[in-house]
């Protein structure tokens, strides 16, 4: 699950949480320019499909805003 | 109501006395009258009610052929026509609490209400959630009597068709539902009440109790995702333009899906946000911000995925009772799964 309000969804059991970047624009940033939105949006969602491919406990957090974009619980 | 009352009671193949785990996937049979556990469910019932039948259904049938197994039950339900089902207890079992959590399921679905028994921490318990009345009962059967004593008046009295009270003054597991009626004394006492007697140490209940999400076991990883087929979902309320499928924006009652197959993008001219939960502008200048297509046709086209599913699932998830947006999501995922989907991006406003 993609998510701005991260912690809803980790506190109400989604096993994999993809930090969104706003609730009124979760893939991606209007205020950047069109190339910058692009790239981001496409971080989030390439974070996203990677998280799938990795076994998860119960509810964890994925950053893609993390220096790492990676695993951040 | 003259009579007795009919009551129907379902068991596993155990306590209809069929055999053990070598016998878990015999299929749905009946017997006539009252088997093993049912003869004491019938004397803690008391002289005016009487078992008629017994179902008895293998465990492992009952959870691999979960249809098979509802389609007969529910035939014998209709054929006996009971005043009310009662299922196990299943005590710590958890598959024979699936079964009597299903059992109870087909018998409500046909208006006869029904009730079961077993161990809160049994996997069938979280039907509870779902309507079930489920009366908590130990975890192993040397608690039989004590659950069939605490199931039997509640089976009686959902027999002649009463209401039952609140959960916790009746005993049954609560259901997450909530029932209008008044308290007596308005909220600013009951309220300052509770305030004193937390300010003193003494104890106090609060009337809204917190009930803890539903546990969901994360599904395995994904092999390989340039073979895999992955959808969308959103709960940001994408609706084509206009609206044209008539969409509320908040307290959904049904989710949409739209086929997308021959889309590259989301276009802001055809597909817009109603969403009464957030500031719709900047999704409706592009809703790939809440739907990202255009970034799965490109990692489609790179070979990084497998394949984009032909059908998105969108409604707004705002203002919806945690019960329906649990019935929505299984709905979506039944979808999914019978679509060949291997994994699903879900964005939430």
């Amino acid at each position: 699950m993609i998510s701005a309000i991260y912690n809803f969804a980790l506190t109400t059991g989604a096993n994999r949480v993809i930090r969104g970047a706003r609730i009124e624009h979760v893939c991606g940033d209007p205020t950047l320019s069109p190339e910058k939105d692009y790239a981001f949006g496409m971080r989030i969602v390439t974070t996203a499909l990677q998280t799938l491919t990795i076994a998860v406990p119960g509810p964890t957090l994925f950053d893609p805003m993390a220096p790492e974009a990676a695993h951040a619980s | 109501m003259g009579g007795p009352l009919r009551v129907v009671h379902y068991v596993n193949q155990f306590f209809g006395g069929i055999g053990g785990e070598d016998q878990a996937h015999v299929g749905v049979s009946v017997r006539d009258g009252a088997v093993g556990p049912g003869r004491i469910l019938e004397k803690a019932l008391g002289d005016d009610a009487r078992v008629v039948a017994t179902i008895v259904c293998g465990d492992n049938f009952a959870s691999e052929s979960e249809v098979e197994a509802s389609r007969a039950i529910g035939a014998e339900l209709e054929r006996i026509k009971p005043d009310v089902l009662v299922a196990g207890p299943a005590f710590g079992s958890g598959r024979y609490g699936l079964a009597c959590a299903l059992a109870c399921k087909v018998a409500q679905g046909r208006g006869i209400p029904a009730v079961t028994a077993m161990h809160p921490e049994n996997p069938g318990a979280s039907n509870a959630r779902r309507g079930i009345y489920i009366v908590p009962s130990g975890a192993s059967t040397t608690s039989m009597q004590a659950a069939l004593d605490a199931l039997a008046p509640l089976a009686r009295r959902l027999g002649r068709r009463e209401t039952l009270g609140p959960s916790e003054v009746e005993g049954y597991m609560p259901r997450g539902t909530r029932r209008v009626h008044d308290r007596g004394r308005p909220g600013y006492q009951r309220a300052l009440d509770m305030l004193l007697d937390k300010l003193h140490g003494r104890p106090y209940r609060s009337e809204v109790p917190y009930a803890a999400p539903e546990r969901v076991s994360p599904a395995p990883p994904i092999a390989d995702l340039s073979r895999a087929r992955i959808a969308m979902v959103t709960t940001g309320g994408l609706v084509r333009k206009g609206n044209p499928d008539r969409q509320v924006s908040a307290n959904a009652v049904r989710y949409h899906r739209h086929p997308v197959a021959e889309l590259e993008s989301l276009s802001p001219t055809e597909w817009e946000a109603y969403h009464a939960g957030y500031f719709n502008h900047i999704v409706n200048s592009n809703p790939n911000y809440i739907l990202p297509l255009s970034f799965l046709r490109d990692l489609e086209r790179q070979g990084k995925v497998g394949r984009v599913h032909e059908q998105i699932y969108a409604l707004p998830g705002v203002s919806t009772p945690v019960a329906v947006s649990a019935g929505h999501g299984r709905s979506i995922a039944e979808d999914l799964k019978a679509g060949g989907v291997d994994g699903a991006l879900l964005v939430a406003t």
